[in-house]
């Protein structure tokens, strides 16, 4: 494998593993957030914005991979 | 079915709609290299370091100095025309700030209390503000379309004018360090700088044990200094992860607002139409939420600072 294929491996993965962890972690957020909406119907507000505040907090982690990818695959 | 409009009116908006998206898709990136043609769009060539604009005696100015300068006299401007002539009963800009200004401090004070939120709001609402004006500014379509045309080794480059500035790692850290040092002082300023510091450098109980262990009670001694050690390291781990948020400020709003800038040109790339146009809203919340993260750790870590830990 030459270098430039590499590269473009590299990328690939990073992105792709990269998303498992982020992905894993918004889903447990999104039902959490909706277990706690059913129970309590009436805290939407509070618990929409909390979820948003937490999903991006995991998301941060995904857009690290995505950064590292697009370094890989179009500038280094 | 009720669709909330006539069948025909749907029709005329979604049939389209699905024909341009069709067809981005047909004259987008990956059909065009698989059918061997040029794309519609050029793949976006990201370039992570700023570009430099013009010198100022030995300091040079790049573009996203430009757009951090542009960021504060807008909000400098915008805030003065808003309470230029104030009246009782808002209306208008007016309006609009002190509804902005209202949930940020109720945001503050439903975190830290009414008189201690009053005197962490300024620094909050600035980092706020700050980051959320930038981004949304990024967002306005033109935005880095003005170019500069330069000369790079006989190559005539564009160079854009304007570029977010949080998609630079240095005004990305200046804001991290500023967040930290504001924490920090905090701290001190609310527990006093001996017992702020005994948080992170805890080599009481050690050297108790050391003593003990010196004076001949053998069995005490030598829990102490286990115990010791733990608090030691303790210690240790806190000081470590106060200095890790500065890392993880920085490259947390660096590494959004950059992917904010290549994702929506490169779904523009892979689908010209309709599609970017979801990203592009995407992003107006990014740029929110964004703000909204950093003023909002800043301000969690502040309420962890100024308040005493419990078992000393």
């Amino acid at each position: 494998m030459d270098a430039e294929a590499m590269k473009l491996l590299g990328a690939g993965l990073a992105i792709g593993l990269g998303g498992i962890g982020p992905g894993i972690g918004i889903g447990i957020l999104g039902a959490g957030a909706m277990n706690a909406l059913g129970r309590n119907p009436e805290a939407r507000g509070p618990i929409m914005m909390n979820m948003i505040i937490a999903i991006a907090l995991a998301e941060a982690v995904a857009i690290y991979a995505f950064i590292v990818a697009i370094l890989l695959a179009m500038v280094v | 079915m009720k669709l909330g409009c006539s069948t025909r009116l749907l029709l005329i908006i979604g049939v389209p709609l699905v024909v341009l998206t069709i067809g981005g898709l047909v004259i987008g990136g990956v059909v065009s290299a698989i059918m061997g043609r040029e794309p519609f769009a050029g793949a976006p060539r990201p370039e992570v370091p700023p570009e430099v604009i013009a010198h100022l005696g030995a300091i040079p100015i790049t573009n996203t100095m430009i757009t951090a300068w542009l960021t504060t006299i807008v909000l400098v401007v915008l805030f003065w025309i808003a309470t230029r002539r104030m009246k009782l009963v808002p209306r208008g800009l007016q309006n609009l700030m002190e509804w902005a200004v209202e949930m940020l401090l109720n945001f503050v004070e439903g975190v830290v209390g009414k008189e201690k939120g009053r005197r962490l709001f300024p620094v909050i609402a600035t980092i706020f503000l700050f980051v959320f004006v930038n981004a949304w500014m990024g967002l306005i379509p033109g935005y880095s379309s003005i170019v500069l045309k330069e000369t790079h080794a006989g190559e005539t480059v564009l160079v854009p004018l304007l570029r977010p500035a949080n998609t630079d790692l240095n005004v990305t850290l200046a804001l991290a360090l500023v967040s930290f040092v504001f924490v920090e002082y905090l701290g001190i300023r609310y527990q006093g700088f001996f017992r702020y510091v005994r948080k992170f450098v805890n080599l009481g109980p050690l050297l108790n044990g050391l003593r003990q262990l010196f004076t001949g009670k053998l069995r005490a001694g030598l829990g102490g200094l286990m115990m010791g050690a733990i608090e030691a390291f303790v210690g240790f781990i806190e000081a470590l992860s106060e200095l890790v948020r500065i890392v993880s400020f920085t490259f947390r709003l660096f590494g959004n607002m950059t992917a904010g800038e290549i994702l929506p040109l490169l779904m523009f790339f892979l689908a010209p139409f309709v599609v970017p146009v979801f990203f592009y809203s995407f992003e107006m919340l990014v740029g929110l939420v964004q703000a909204l993260i950093f003023g909002g750790l800043t301000l969690a870590f502040a309420a962890v600072a100024t308040t005493e830990s419990e078992h000393h």
